[in-house]
């Protein structure tokens, strides 16, 4: 075109200079208004892609937002009540039905109208023998079932059986009294009951009680036996009667709370001590005494058993609250109580408590101030002065209502409570958390499990860490393969070979990892599992050959080295590797005969790895361990850090090569002192994302790791063995090659399906989707910046 | 040594050059990696190939622990040396298919090399495939014909009446299937959708449900008349028996119903092998899986996994390519979008697990159950008008300034600053206004409510499983598509300007079309890259066995609620969750082939095109 344009311009010069007529310049109005609607929705919808691609940044963090909010109480309702001191409150599952119990003949139980109008409370009657007079109480909210003993001495439970109908599309709450037989407990001298508990555990009926006054006090167990008879349920009948005093050494006892397993007791004397009596075969022995505030100078306010009866909260005259967890301390054989986690929610001293009956949470209040406090992360969630002088109070079963009464007004205040997400937090997730019955702190993650007073166990770290690991391992197997590689490709091969070679890779790099995963398991886990010492071998023997057969060939004659083209090197190794392979497989039970020999109890001696490495390292060996997944993982990083690093050694600028080759360097002197520094960055950018892709690693993990249950005779289902699910190893050895792991991103993928929506498990795989998401971003960010850093500095494109 | 020296003193290349051991030590890492990929890829197309081979079946003469002699027929599946107690290796010992599960308990199981006692290949021996309990190996010894007459082995006609019986159970069974799957689940496609429109009535209150209960007569009228000619068929299914003996000895009848195919495999020649080898290729490819996907064909999984794959790169297409076009040709190139660029790169980086959390989070949980049940804080009737009409004014507003301010045109005059200012914000309030009047309508109950709590598009399935994977494979189209549009020569670009285009027409007539072979590649790689994916799809749609297509002739045609099966999700599923992994091998390999290849062929597409876009660039670049 432009040789064409030269002859035409002269003749213009002469010309009078041509006016532009604006016509010919005139685009129609269509094509006009087209594109600049064009260039609008263009800008628009571009800029509204990337901001919705990096919304899903957004998105899941506002999944994640509500697991880190604090607790609201807000007040709900309020209904006059008559109140009498000491009086038990009790709450229906949905906080519209209360009741009031006084100690004496009915119960009342208050509609709650809304409208916050005195409504004529009904009284049911407990049921009470004739002439007889409550002396001890206790409404046991899991049962629903209020324990009344009598001042002569006998013992009754009143069951409230709460239901709810819908009437008019309105949900009617009512209540249903039914009042057992009252029992005498002690025919022999009958005294009045101080203190009562009773525990039902299916086989095992028991009421527990202190009878008598001041230094006459005595603590008694009742078991209880039903009677079957071929009609159903029979009457129930005391079968026998344990006077426990003898035990206490003396001291006076003043509370006594028994646990569901109907099978131990506490037991609070006056002195402030606490008596944990257990009962072996048909015996109650004391396992234990302490002293909770020992030291503190501050006394037992109280005590009740956290949600579960595993732990036991104590509170004292001073607000503060120590939990005691039953776990089996070293050295011991039974368990016993230990203190594990202390709070100080409250200024003054705490009078009332009430234990959730949903999760680890519970209130403690005095008559000004509450707290809401949640035991697992040793939180206080929230804290709340209160504008009444509160009497009594109480929780619902979904703990989503707490009710106290104003002793002066005698009112009923109803508060909500919400507080979805107790269990999370900062400490949950990524500190160590002394969990129940466990004899120290640990970092564990366990979601779910089948019972209903289950501790959720959410820390993130085992799992970073099992990410981390998997990753390391699969490190160390493909960068020295893949940066050799690419060395050896970009600077010693021949281009039409390269070319060729190139394309393979980069195939590879798209290989399903379905795929690898599934070969992981169930071709490479069978097949090394007796053969370690033979990979171990392998992995020693095949650079032995390689600098052997290059020591030997360098020592060879010119004449003979000149015969091979240029950078035919792994022509000759492709079989000496083979070889190598073979050797080492066939060599690998000689080599475990001589150092791997496991000593048996029994005295024999086994040469199997199997057996030696635990006895080695004290360390467990899996079928599916980090050596399967680092092998497979290596197989899908390798293509990825191979490319890159080969584009970054490519790029090196001839001109740089050339010039040192020209000053008698050899060709590994060029690679050593120009190339490498300079490609050095690009390099690191490769196994930035080669680590990148590791950490996300999903099927491959899942898979071979035997992340979900394998049924065959050969895949042994790993969950729990991985080192975090019955957390019996020490954070060292998530580090174990021969074990298995969980990772972040196999974890979210086996969990999240059944984990319900909204709720706290569900909301923390989104957060380890987001730490996922945050490391290979961040990985990938410095390798990406690196990368064109370099591309700057040596102006390739 | 020093004879050698002095000897190639004279040659150019250095005596002893530095490093040669490093060398050979770089030149390791190569070969072990050409090793390993090479080996995986031989290794999955050996064991994937040679599943639909037949091979020959082995009748082994045992000498049991008794004294006594026993026969058990297999194909040797592996030979192996079982390590003793003490390590050494210990006694050679044969892995067999044996078949007949039913019979044995079994389809594998390990014999002890030194008992056997002889080898023999019989050609009478017959493999035959049934519908339940896998493959079973026999001698035929005669059919018991639904008339009463009998055909013995050593009759003439045995062969032809047997090859005839099967061929016609295999044409009734697909009768069944069609009345069952396709007529029946029409009929019931019509009941459920009447039961709707019932409940639909129901809750609106008014209306005559009787023509619909009418209707849902009528339907179960014809669904019992279907059931008894079904019911018919299968009694025919059942008529015919075939005795047979088992290579130990025990003699077994099997209705002919059950029989799908059956050859001898010590008696064909080549080609008979061939055949064979087709047959079972082709059933593969096309049949339906049987037996908790242990046996019969991948049809489902393959059409799931194109469907899901077609339905993404429709989706990702135009986004990516419109993003591209936005920071290659629209964006002003400063820091700003450099930083955005290299953000996109990292998305690609992103582990694909996230990206279904997000699918599941957002598609599934969010707009899924917004479809199936309207929105649970809905607004005030009111606000909600008021928001409409902010949305229809900010969007007629928004359009307005767009066509008639800005553009490409550097000759007309800049627009003022309120004019500027109001451009943006009235298409980010139509955009606000716009979802706000979307999700919280007071007066929408969802399209599917009648059914709730059953969701419909509130769980997952194949649209959203493809809306997930296009999220994640959107980077590697913008990518590609940049990089496409960076390659389009500037000439070209000023050549198109110079004869009058506007930018949009330059874009639209002259880079685009240049273009089109790199955004092709990025949308196969992406393709590739999806299909092969199996993570994210665990938890938005995919499941083992899919009662229907998502496409078929049922209306809408489209089924996008629909779950889905895919060749990668049924490798992780033969693989681990089925009872019997050893026995689902071959068909693990075998998937795992197919899904190779597919990903291969993509990506070799992909590459070609590249290294053509190369070659084409190159040569016109200036």
């Amino acid at each position: 075109m432009e040789p064409s344009k030269e002859p035409t311009e002269a003749p213009v010069k002469t010309r009078p200079a041509p006016r532009p007529v604006p016509a010919r310049f005139l685009v129609s109005k269509r094509t006009l208004h087209f594109d600049r609607f064009m260039t609008s929705a263009i800008v628009f919808g571009g800029l509204g892609i990337v901001v919705a691609v990096f919304g899903i940044f957004g998105f899941i963090l506002s999944q994640i937002i509500p697991l880190f909010g604090k607790a609201h109480i807000r007040k709900a309702a309020e209904i006059p009540m008559a109140y009498q001191e000491g009086g038990v409150l009790g709450l229906d599952e949905w906080s519209e039905l209360p009741f009031f119990y006084d100690g004496g003949s009915e119960i009342a139980f208050y509609p709650m109208s809304g409208t916050g109008e005195a409504a004529e409370p009904r009284k049911e009657s407990v049921g009470l023998p004739e002439g007889a007079v409550v002396s001890a109480y206790r409404y046991d909210a899991v049962s629903q079932t209020l324990i009344v003993g009598t001042a002569d001495g006998r013992a009754g439970l009143v069951k409230i059986g709460y239901s709810a109908a819908e009437v008019d599309g309105k949900r009617a709450v009512s209540a249903k009294v039914e009042s057992q037989p009252f029992l005498p407990l002690n025919e022999a001298t009958p005294a009045p009951v101080r203190a009562i508990d009773y525990k039902d555990s299916g086989d095992r009926k028991l009421f527990a009680v202190i009878q008598g006054d001041g230094a006459g006090a005595r603590v008694g167990v009742v078991t209880l036996r039903q009677q079957r008879s071929l009609l159903g349920k029979g009457t129930v009948k005391v079968e026998g009667y344990a006077d426990l005093t003898d035990q206490l050494d003396g001291s006076q006892p003043v509370d006594i709370l028994a646990a569901g397993t109907a099978d131990s007791l506490i037991v609070r004397t006056e002195a402030n001590e606490l008596f944990y009596l257990f009962l072996s075969g048909d015996q109650w022995t004391v396992r234990q005494r302490f002293t909770p505030f020992e030291g503190t100078g501050e006394t037992v306010a109280g005590l009740g058993y956290l949600f579960g009866d595993v732990s036991l909260v104590v509170y004292s005259t001073g607000g503060r609250v120590r939990i005691y967890s039953l776990f089996i301390k070293e050295g011991e054989k039974a368990r016993t109580f230990g203190l594990t986690k202390e709070l100080h929610p409250l200024r003054d001293g705490i009078t009332h408590y009430f234990a959730s009956q949903r999760n680890k949470s519970f209130l403690v209040a005095n008559d000004h101030e509450v707290a809401l406090c949640y035991a697992t992360t040793e939180s206080v969630r929230k804290t709340m002065e209160l504008p009444f002088r509160a009497g009594s109070l109480a929780m619902d079963a979904k703990a989503e209502h707490a009710g106290f009464i104003d002793r002066e007004a005698g009112r009923l205040h109803l508060f909500e409570i919400d507080d979805p997400h107790p269990e999370a937090g900062w400490r949950a997730f990524f500190a160590e958390i002394w969990y129940e019955g466990f004899a120290k702190p640990k970092y564990e993650w366990q979601s779910t499990s089948g019972t209903d007073d289950f501790e959720p166990k959410l820390s993130l770290t085992p799992l970073i860490i099992g990410s981390l690991k998997g990753t390391l391992y699969a490190m160390l197997f493909a960068v020295p393969i893949a940066v050799l590689a690419a060395i050896y490709v970009s600077q010693f091969m021949h281009p039409d070979v390269k070319r060729l070679v190139k394309p393979l890779m980069e195939i590879m790099a798209s290989l399903p990892s379905v795929v690898l995963g599934f070969l992981a398991a169930l071709w490479l886990a069978p097949l090394i599992e007796a053969r370690v010492p033979s990979v171990l071998t392998i992995i020693v023997l095949i650079p032995v050959v390689a600098a052997l057969i290059g020591y030997a060939w360098s020592h060879t004659p010119v004449s003979f080295r000149n015969r091979m083209p240029m950078g035919g090197e792994y022509l000759i190794l492709i079989p000496a590797v083979l070889a190598a392979g073979w050797i080492g497989w066939n060599l690998g039970p000689a080599v475990e005969r001589q150092l791997f020999v496991a000593t048996m109890p029994g005295g024999e001696r086994i040469a199997d790895f199997r057996l030696w490495w635990p006895q080695f390292s004290g360390l467990p060996y899996d079928q599916r361990n980090c050596l399967v997944v680092g092998f497979m993982m290596g197989f899908a990083v390798i293509p990825v850090i191979f490319t890159i690093a080969e584009d970054a050694l490519s790029n090196v600028p001839p001109s740089i090569i050339s010039a040192s080759e020209a000053l008698g360097a050899s060709r590994w002197q060029v690679v050593r002192t120009v190339v490498l520094p300079i490609a050095a960055a690009g390099i690191f950018s490769a196994l930035m994302i080669g680590l990148g892709r590791a950490v996300g690693e999903t099927m491959i993990v899942v898979m071979a790791t035997g992340n979900t249950p394998v049924m065959d005779e050969m895949g042994r289902l790993l969950f729990g063995e991985a080192g975090i699910g019955n957390g019996q190893f020490p954070i060292a050895d998530h580090w174990n090659l021969f074990n298995g792991m969980r990772t972040l991103s196999a974890n979210i993928a086996v969990e999240l399906p059944e984990a319900a929506v909204g709720s706290t498990h569900y909301r923390s795989l989104f957060l380890g989707a987001l730490v996922l998401f945050l490391m290979t971003f961040v990985l990938n960010t410095v390798a990406e910046v690196l990368r064109q850093r370099l591309r700057e500095k040596f102006k390739i494109v | 040594m020093s004879q050698e020296v002095q000897a190639t003193a004279a040659s150019t290349r250095p005596r002893r050059a530095k490093g040669e051991v490093q060398v050979w030590l770089t030149a390791v890492g190569l070969s072990t990696g050409l090793i390993m990929i090479i080996g995986l890829l031989g290794l999955i197309l050996w064991n994937g190939i040679t599943v639909f081979w037949p091979k020959p079946v082995v009748e082994f003469a045992l000498r049991e622990a008794d004294g006594k002699t026993t026969a058990v027929a297999g194909e040797v599946v592996k030979t192996r040396l079982r390590p003793a107690d003490d390590g050494s290796a210990g006694k050679e010992e044969i892995q067999i298919f044996t078949g007949n599960k039913d019979a044995y308990g079994l389809a594998f199981r390990f014999i002890d090399g030194e008992a056997v006692t002889g080898r023999t290949e019989p050609r009478d021996l017959i493999l035959a495939e049934r519908m339940e309990y896998g493959d079973s190996l026999f001698y035929p010894i005669g059919l018991d014909l639904a008339d009463g007459s009998r055909v013995e082995v050593a009759d003439e006609k045995f062969d032809e009446t047997f090859s005839q019986l099967v061929r016609e159970a295999g044409e009734r069974r697909r009768e069944i299937l069609h009345i069952e799957k396709k007529q029946i689940g029409r009929l019931n496609e019509r009941i459920r959708s009447e039961e709707m429109a019932i409940r639909r009535l129901e809750r609106s209150g008014g209306g005559d449900p009787a023509p619909h209960q009418a209707a849902i007569e009528a339907a179960q009228k014809e669904y019992e008349a279907l059931a008894a000619e079904a019911r018919r068929l299968r009694a025919e299914q059942e008529s015919n028996i075939l005795r047979y003996r088992l290579a130990s000895g025990e003699e077994r009848t099997q209705k002919l119903g059950d029989f799908v195919h059956y050859y001898r495999p010590n008696d064909l020649s080549w080609f008979g092998r061939l055949g064979v080898f087709s047959y079972h290729f082709f059933e593969f490819i096309t049949g339906e899986p049987r037996e908790a996907n242990t046996e019969g064909g991948i049809f489902p999984a393959i059409f799931g996994t194109f469907v899901m794959t077609i339905l993404m790169a429709v989706m990702v297409s135009p986004l990516g390519v419109i993003a591209a076009i936005y920071l290659r040709e629209y964006a002003a190139q400063g820091l700003m979008v450099r930083i955005v660029r290299i953000c996109v790169n990292n998305l690609a980086g992103v582990p694909s697990i996230v990206f279904g959390v997000f699918g599941l989070g957002f598609f599934v949980y969010g707009v899924g159950s917004f479809i199936d049940g309207g929105t649970k804080t809905p607004m005030p009737a009111v606000a909600w008008w008021l928001s409409g009409l902010a949305f229809i004014v900010n969007a007629v507003a928004a359009i307005v300034l767009a066509m008639n301010y800005g553009g490409s045109n550097p000759n007309l005059p800049k627009p003022n600053a309120v004019i500027r200012f109001l451009k943006p914000f009235t298409a980010v309030c139509a955009v606000l206004f716009g979802i706000a009047t979307l999700v919280f309508n007071p007066y929408f109950d969802g399209f599917y409510s009648e059914s709730l709590p059953t969701p419909t598009f509130g769980t997952g399935g194949i649209l959203w499983a493809s809306l997930t994977l296009a999220l994640m494979t959107l980077p590697v189209v913008i990518v590609a598509t940049e990089e496409a549009l960076a390659a389009v020569p500037r000439g070209v670009r000023e050549a198109a300007l110079a004869c009058g285009a506007s930018k949009w027409q330059m874009i639209q007539r002259v880079v685009l079309p240049s273009a089109l072979p790199g955004v092709m590649t990025g949308v196969i790689l992406a393709m590739a890259r999806g299909a092969g994916e199996v993570a994210p799809l665990m938890i938005t749609g995919v499941v083992k066995l899919a009662p229907s297509l998502p496409i078929d002739l049922s209306a809408p045609f489209i089924h996008a609620e629909r779950k889905f099966m895919h060749l990668g999700f049924h490798i992780y599923d033969l693989g681990f969750q089925s009872p019997d992994s050893e026995g689902a091998k071959p068909m693990v390999f075998a998937t795992t082939l197919f899904l190779i290849l597919l990903v291969v062929v993509m990506n070799l597409t992909a590459i070609r095109i590249r290294t053509q876009l190369k070659k084409k660039y190159q040569a016109s670049a200036f």
